[in-house]
């Protein structure tokens, strides 16, 4: 195709023509303060230039001067519509905001007036792959091998397309042509390798087995794939489901490689059939087998935990004969994970007895001979030690927590200095429903060791847990970096998720709504950023030729926010969310500055101070500027200042609901369904009217569990919203909504009916009359009947357990309960070492004055005698 | 512990393991430029539940000079605390070490440790064999200096 005429407004004279280019240059090597003086140059002559516009535009927005910039490079659009240069630079800027659909489309127009621009394809491919465009990508990447045949990575490229739009057997196509084609690889070339393995992982998606491993075994024997690992892992992989005996010989040779892999032994063992009674004892064999061979290898020790049967009281006990020894070495070794690691095995129960009986045996051996403390150098005493910690967390597991207590003083009588028997005594009180002892334990463990920073972040931790918010900053701030704004400034940009959640969720339990989700958000915002880091490797990985882990990449990102600091993020703020909808006079409460602590006032300050810092230098930089204008700001705007110190602005968000589903749209489709997620999905859809899609949430969360008691308290609320409506939804979506309410909860049946029915099927479960006493209160019974029924609690038959308790003194409070402050002491009463039902003057004398004592500084003279 | 090569859905748990061990952090973005460009080379250490309790971040050195021998190089290493005594950081290193030869045919690999870290120090230098080549000034950003080690994998040749 001929170029087309240059139209005439684009058209320059020869010497203007020529600055141009310069200016195209000029941006290329990025001398943008030259570029844009010859930008001007031009511009004198002819102001409405529209190419000199955008590039000047694109230029100073290189410059920081983002606003300006983008009004050139709007205006110079605007006066050549049809110049691929134009829609070039508003998409690269486009994407410098991450702005990928809108940028997509400059993209789309650019190509319409050049067709075959090679940047402009590539940079179009990496937004098709961002925007899961798979079919344009496809198209995109043919376009591009067509044009370019002899580069090897647009071979490449166009197989990983075919393979995310779901065409392995087409990828496969395309890699075998590029195969044929390709003469004199370089021995030894690790790119070559990887493009080969991609292949033979794309054969095997396609089920072409055998292909995958004659293809292995060809490039594995000319040495074309070097990775010898992944090599081995394929081959044995592929010969395990081709059914080949040769299999055995590959898994064991891997076992050798690292005896340590789980999944190695699962491989050998898979392959002998699937595990029987009879072939138990064969399985079991080797596994004893692979011990002596491998003396060093922990995992065959411990899989034949899995395996043993376990029979009390007879000779020949299996397991017996091999717990023993593995928790002798353990506990001789002083390995503080041991219980960590066979706590699984409790499950079975003759297990759980046998080793507590072989525990509990050695306890009695040991404190015959070694109950004096002394500082005598024989290995028995720590051996001791490590008894009473394993029984110890062995108590706790099973809620003997006040055994557990016991057994750590017993242990802490004999070595107070050993971390972890404190980290786990704040563990027992913790669970016993004492925080506030807990995070004292902590502080005395971290002292013990203060060059740790495991100890370091689970002090800090449970500090949050009992609300010591600036406390639990001060111990951060001895890790984080000295430079930072604050301690959770660096914390947040190394984006520490625990830290996030944790401090959001002591905000939230304070009541500060506000902080709280202002901290969910910066976890929002860092999967945002996780989601984006994908972007450079688009094209990055093509030319590494690091295809599989790419590929891995895609996939991972599709999934990103299954992760669990997401989806609690998502369901706590989402809940805040609707509170805020529900009573709007929250916002406003909760904002003033009157519940500050002190590090969000201090917070407050040095946002302003940096404000005005900031506007103090845009003043004076804006003369002095252009010292340093040829400094590249790059195309992402920078990172905006903090103008919401406190999160008044969040809480004061005028669309609540709207922030909220934006917040639980990922779970319906990516996380693993958890009826939490579904019950939050419901709260919102049903407050925005969207009656179908509450519907479906809790459909959604009847397939997971259907005697949910959350779930129980939902569908009396569908049905009751819905039938109290003025006027049913209207058709076509009424008569769906109504039909589907009552397969939830059949028209006959009254609401009291269906919640005295539920509480029957669960008398002893504090969650269940706690979700009756709900529907209780939705339709308006008397409050003393609704609180009766809560005390009901007390009752010898019920499960009660502190997190119910806590649920339940939640709600009397919602409902404004005279007998809130009546149920809590009779919760002090019941759970002896809790704290966290006394009153708040109670537990203000419960905290220590963290900061006054020596645990924060760390006193030198301590670590001293502590050492 | 379980053992193995890590995936990318492994390394939020290896920044997180990190961020709770050691003062050196990164963000997201480094680790995936680790696993895309050496996708062979970092390996994790996981409990029953599949949770990341230590793992090695490694890669190979990119700016060589004219005549150097291609080497490897440990980013990050550690292990949580309650996951201590089991020798996994040995255990992690050796399979990076095995990878670092056989893929990249390195000829060693180095390290830097904190002149104050002296549980690490004996960890690289007494269970791992490596050596002390340099003393890097104010190699960490509060201004402490590294030592800066080695350990030849010249045996793992093939």
């Amino acid at each position: 195709m001929p170029p087309a005429a240059i139209p005439a407004k684009r058209a320059l004279p020869s010497k203007e023509g020529s600055l141009f280019k310069e200016v195209l240059n000029l941006y290329e090597t990025r001398q943008l303060k030259k570029g844009l003086k010859t930008a001007d140059q031009i511009l004198k002559k002819f102001p409405e230039h529209g190419e000199t516009l955008c590039m000047k535009g694109l230029i100073l927005t290189h410059m920081g001067r983002r606003e300006e910039g983008l009004e050139f490079v709007k205006k110079g659009i605007r006066l050549d519509l049809t110049s691929h240069i134009c829609w070039h630079v508003f998409g690269l800027i486009q994407k410098g905001e991450k702005n990928y659909e809108e940028a997509l489309k400059s993209y789309g127009q650019a190509l319409r007036f050049d067709k075959e621009n090679l940047n402009i394809l590539r940079d179009a491919a990496h937004l098709q792959t961002q925007l899961r465009t798979f079919d344009a990508l496809v198209e995109t990447r043919h376009t591009l091998l067509r044009i370019r045949p002899t580069v090897r990575q647009n071979w490449v490229a166009l197989a990983v397309a075919y393979h995310l739009n779901g065409e392995p057997t087409d990828a496969c196509r395309v890699l075998a042509q590029y195969e044929a084609t390709l003469k004199n690889v370089p021995d030894y070339d690790v790119e070559h390798s990887e493009v080969l393995l991609y292949h033979v992982r794309l054969l095997e998606e396609t089920g072409a087995l055998a292909d995958a491993l004659a293809l292995l075994d060809d490039s594995a024997k000319s040495r074309a794939i070097v990775d010898r690992i992944a090599i081995m892992e394929f081959r044995a992989r592929l010969l395990s489901k081709l059914g080949q005996d040769d299999a055995v010989h590959t898994w064991q040779a891997l076992i050798e490689q690292n005896p340590d892999s789980h999944d190695y032994y699962r491989g050998f063992l898979s392959h002998r059939d699937a595990l029987t009674d009879e072939n138990r004892g064969q399985a079991l064999q080797i596994l004893k087998d692979f011990t002596s061979q491998i003396p060093k290898a922990g995992a065959p020790r411990r899989l034949a935990l899995n395996l043993a049967h376990a029979h009390r009281g007879t000779e020949g006990d299996e397991f017996k004969e091999l717990a023993e020894p593995y928790l002798l070495a353990g506990l001789e070794k002083g390995i503080p994970s041991l219980f960590a690691d066979i706590k699984s095995l409790y499950r079975d129960s003759a297990k759980r007895q046998t080793i507590e009986d072989l525990v509990e045996a050695l306890r009695e051996k040991l404190a015959a001979t070694t109950a004096v403390p002394s500082g005598a150098a024989d290995a028995e005493p720590t051996t001791y030690l490590w008894t009473l910690y394993f029984l110890a967390q062995h108590y706790s597991y099973l809620s003997q927590h006040t055994r557990a207590l016991e057994l750590l003083e017993t242990a802490l009588a004999h070595t107070p200095t050993l971390p972890e028997l404190l980290m786990f005594k704040g563990r027992v009180l913790k669970r016993s429903g004492d925080p506030h002892g807990a995070a004292r334990c902590l502080d005395e463990a971290r002292v013990l060791d203060l060059q740790d920073r495991f100890l370091n972040t689970k002090c800090a931790k449970y500090r949050l847990r009992v609300g010591m918010i600036d406390e639990a900053s001060e111990i951060l701030g001895l890790f984080t970096k000295k430079d930072a704004p604050s301690p959770g400034a660096d914390l947040e940009d190394m984006q520490s998720l625990l830290y996030l959640t944790e401090e959001a969720d002591a905000y939230l339990r304070k009541g500060n709504l506000g902080m709280a989700l202002k901290r969910y958000t910066a976890i929002q915002k860092v999967f945002d950023e996780l989601e984006d880091d994908q972007f450079d490797f688009h094209g990055y990985s093509l030319r590494k030729f690091t295809l599989n882990v790419y590929i891995d990449l895609v996939k991972w990102e599709d999934r990103l926010r299954s992760h669990p600091a997401y989806v609690h993020a998502a369901i706590t703020a989402s809940q805040i969310y609707v509170r805020l909808h529900d009573d709007p006079s929250i916002a406003s409460r909760v904002g003033s500055s009157a519940n500050l602590t002190g590090a969000e006032k201090k917070a407050k300050k040095k946002a302003k101070k940096a404000e005005k810092k900031v506007q103090g230098e845009s003043q004076k930089g804006s003369p002095a500027a252009t010292s340093n204008a040829n400094e590249d700001k790059g195309l992402e705007p920078p990172a905006a200042k903090d103008d919401d110190p406190d999160g008044a602005k969040l809480l004061q968000s005028p669309d609540p609901l709207e922030k909220a589903a934006r917040w639980l749209a990922p779970l319906s489709t990516l996380a693993k369904p958890s009826v939490d997620g579904w019950i939050a999905t419901y709260d919102v859809a049903v407050r925005r009217r969207k009656y179908l899609q509450a519907v479906r949430a809790l459909n959604a969360a009847r397939a997971l569990d259907g005697e949910h008691p959350e779930l129980h308290v939902r569908i009396a609320h569908l049905r009751r919203t819905i039938s109290s409506a003025p006027q049913p939804p209207p058709a076509p979506i009424g008569p769906v909504v109504t039909a589907a309410v009552s397969e939830l909860l059949p028209e006959g049946v009254s609401l009291e009916h269906f919640s005295s029915q539920y509480l029957q099927r669960h008398p002893a479960n504090p969650l269940a009359i706690l979700a009756s006493a709900r529907i209780s209160h939705l339709l308006q019974a008397p409050r003393e009947e609704v609180e009766s029924a809560l005390f009901g609690v007390f009752n010898p038959e019920v499960q009660l357990d502190i997190r119910g308790a806590l649920r339940i003194s939640e709600f009397l409070d919602e409902i404004g309960s005279p007998r809130a402050d009546e149920f809590r002491s009779a919760c002090d009463a019941r759970f002896e070492l809790s704290t966290v039902f006394k009153s708040p003057a109670e537990k203000t004398a419960l905290r220590w004055n963290a900061a006054e004592s020596a645990a924060v500084t760390g006193d030198a003279d301590k670590v001293e005698v502590v050492g | 512990m379980n053992i193995r090569p890590a995936r990318v859905e492994d390394l939020m748990g290896m920044q997180a393991c990190n961020l709770q061990n050691l003062p050196e952090n990164y963000t997201m973005r480094y680790y995936l430029y680790h696993a895309l460009t050496w996708p062979q080379l970092s390996y994790v250490a996981e409990d029953n539940k599949g949770r990341i309790v230590g793992y090695i971040l490694a890669k190979m050195e990119e700016d060589m000079e004219a005549g150097e021998e291609p080497h490897g190089h440990v980013t990050s290493i550690s292990v949580l605390r309650s996951y201590r005594r089991l020798g996994l950081a040995k255990r992690l290193m050796v399979q990076s070490q095995e990878a670092m030869a056989t893929v990249y045919r390195a000829s060693y690999v180095s390290l830097h440790v904190r002149k104050s870290n002296r549980a690490a120090l004996s960890l690289y230098r007494d269970t791992l064999g490596f050596t002390v080549k340099d003393i890097e000034k104010k190699y960490y950003a509060d201004g402490e200096d590294a030592y800066a080690m080695r350990l030849s994998l010249k045996h793992l040749a093939r």
